[in-house]
């Protein structure tokens, strides 16, 4: 190709996708708060097998696990609305965190129920048999160390996390593979708008690596 | 029980003034558009514009609405439209006859051409003949599969949609062709600094318009706009947005 690497032009578009990187993060940090709280709830009710709502979970996880996040995405925002009109007044940001909630709490419930499957059953005799609750013995002993083993696992639904926030621009949301994209398509200048994006993702996502060292190491202490 | 019914009504009052106070206001229409297709919707250094763009600052001037301009990639916009996020969309939008049937169109604003494009050099494709066997790319969510489709009737075209990108593919030797309307094929040569040419003379007219869902509320906004674009055309405004954009009048 003709062209070279435009570096100048780089250094133009970093403060427009610095502007926006907000909007990806506050999509990514929302979507994981809710999958948290989603994904817990999923876990320890089908940990504990309570009748019939376990049946439900399963489905829930079975859907959005076996389906793609985009699909989910292009239902909730443009397929729901036609039957559910109130939904019109929802905006894309919201729709968009709501679909990476729906999505990675099926994954992440697998992954909590899987570290807290893990930790020793006797524990829990133990618990019971000095007059816990079952309740109380997954608040003060089971979930402490489930936390430690869940860890990484649900980091890397995160940085997952971060990354898919970039399906929202399909449903309108101005985020930065957005700005990247609209830019691109004045400039033409493909290659850097892509490699600029591609550099802000990748130097977020390592930043919350270290995070995820720290908290780590923090969790270890006991051990 | 009569205190609740008392504040039920003084709340359904105020909402009912608040509401009457807020219809004073201007009415907000919503134009969708991808900000990705130059030089119809654009961003430069975070600013967007465009012919699209100031046609409707300009529709939106003559008959006092407030518009929002939503972007979203192309393959979203009717998506947003059939479930109510956007009134419009302003995109270059092709009428057809599967949108008519669905659709009520404005006045058709930009009259333009099918055109292949290619590669910088290549003399092998002139026409539409010369397509078959080809690997030829069009934009997902346009109307261009459809109309090569058409006069494809045996099936003797490669054709691949992307969603985006597609000059690239070209420029780089990845597909034979790509078909766009003429304007904007002119203009991606043009700015975009790829070897690029265009092979032959466009093979089908085509008619860009915004498509608004079929409803009395949308169809009040349509016939506004028609007006409004009327207007632009007689006194030369739309001529002029046009020769601004693309050096020529695109609106004829």
């Amino acid at each position: 190709m003709h062209s070279s690497f435009d570096l100048q032009y780089v250094l133009e578009l970093m403060p427009i996708l610095l502007k926006y990187l907000g909007v990806t993060m506050q999509m990514a940090l929302w979507g994981f708060l809710f999958a948290l709280m989603l994904a817990l709830f999923l876990a320890l009710v089908k940990v504990f097998k309570i009748p019939f709502i376990h049946h439900l979970a399963s489905l829930f996880i079975s859907f959005f696990r076996g389906t793609p996040l985009l699909v989910q995405l292009f239902l909730l925002y443009y397929g729901l609305p036609q039957f559910l009109p109130f939904l019109i007044g929802m905006d894309a940001f919201t729709a968009a965190v709501i679909g990476l909630t729906l999505h990675f709490s099926a994954y992440m419930a697998e992954s909590m129920r899987a570290a807290i499957l893990g930790i020793d059953k006797s524990q829990m005799e133990a618990c019971l048999s000095l007059g816990m609750t079952r309740l109380q013995a997954m608040r003060r002993v089971i979930l402490p160390q489930a936390s430690r083993v869940a860890t990484p696992s649900l980091m890397n639904y995160f940085i997952d996390m971060i990354k898919s926030t970039s399906l929202a621009f399909t449903l309108g949301v101005a985020e930065i593979m957005a700005k990247a994209q609209m830019e691109a398509s004045s400039s033409f200048k493909f290659f850097e708008s892509y490699m600029a994006v591609a550099v802000v993702y990748w130097v977020v996502v390592i930043i919350f690596t270290r995070i995820q060292n720290m908290l780590e190491k923090k969790l270890n202490e006991a051990y | 029980m009569k205190t609740f019914i008392k504040k039920a009504a003084v709340a359904l009052l105020a909402a009912s003034t608040f509401l009457s106070a807020a219809s004073y206001a201007q009415q907000e229409v919503k134009v969708g558009m991808s900000g990705g297709y130059f030089p119809f919707t654009f961003s430069k250094k975070d600013v967007l514009q465009g012919y699209e763009v100031d046609v409707w600052n300009e529709i939106a001037k003559r008959s006092d609405y407030k518009v929002e301009f939503v972007t979203s990639s192309f393959s979203g916009l009717f998506g947003m439209l059939d479930a109510g996020h956007i009134d419009t969309i302003a995109n270059q939008i092709t009428i057809t006859d599967a949108r008519l049937a669905k659709y009520a169109f404005s006045t058709p604003y930009v009259i333009d051409g099918v055109q292949i494009t290619v590669r910088k050099g290549r003399d092998d494709i002139e026409s539409f003949e010369d397509l078959k066997g080809k690997k030829v790319l069009v934009n997902l969510g346009s109307n261009f599969e459809a109309v090569l489709r058409k006069y494809d009737a045996n099936n003797e075209i490669n054709i691949v949609t992307l969603d985006s990108n597609i000059e690239q593919d070209v420029a780089l030797g990845r597909a034979d062709a790509f078909v766009m309307d003429r304007v904007s094929a002119t203009q991606l040569i043009k700015e975009a600094g790829l070897p690029l040419q265009l092979a032959g003379e466009p093979f089908e007219e085509i008619k860009n318009a915004m498509p608004f869902v079929n409803k009395p509320s949308q169809l009040e906004i349509r016939d506004q706009v028609n007006v409004a674009l009327a207007a632009m055309r007689e006194d030369g405004t739309l001529e002029a947005i046009s020769k601004k954009w693309f050096g020529v009048d695109i609106t004829k």
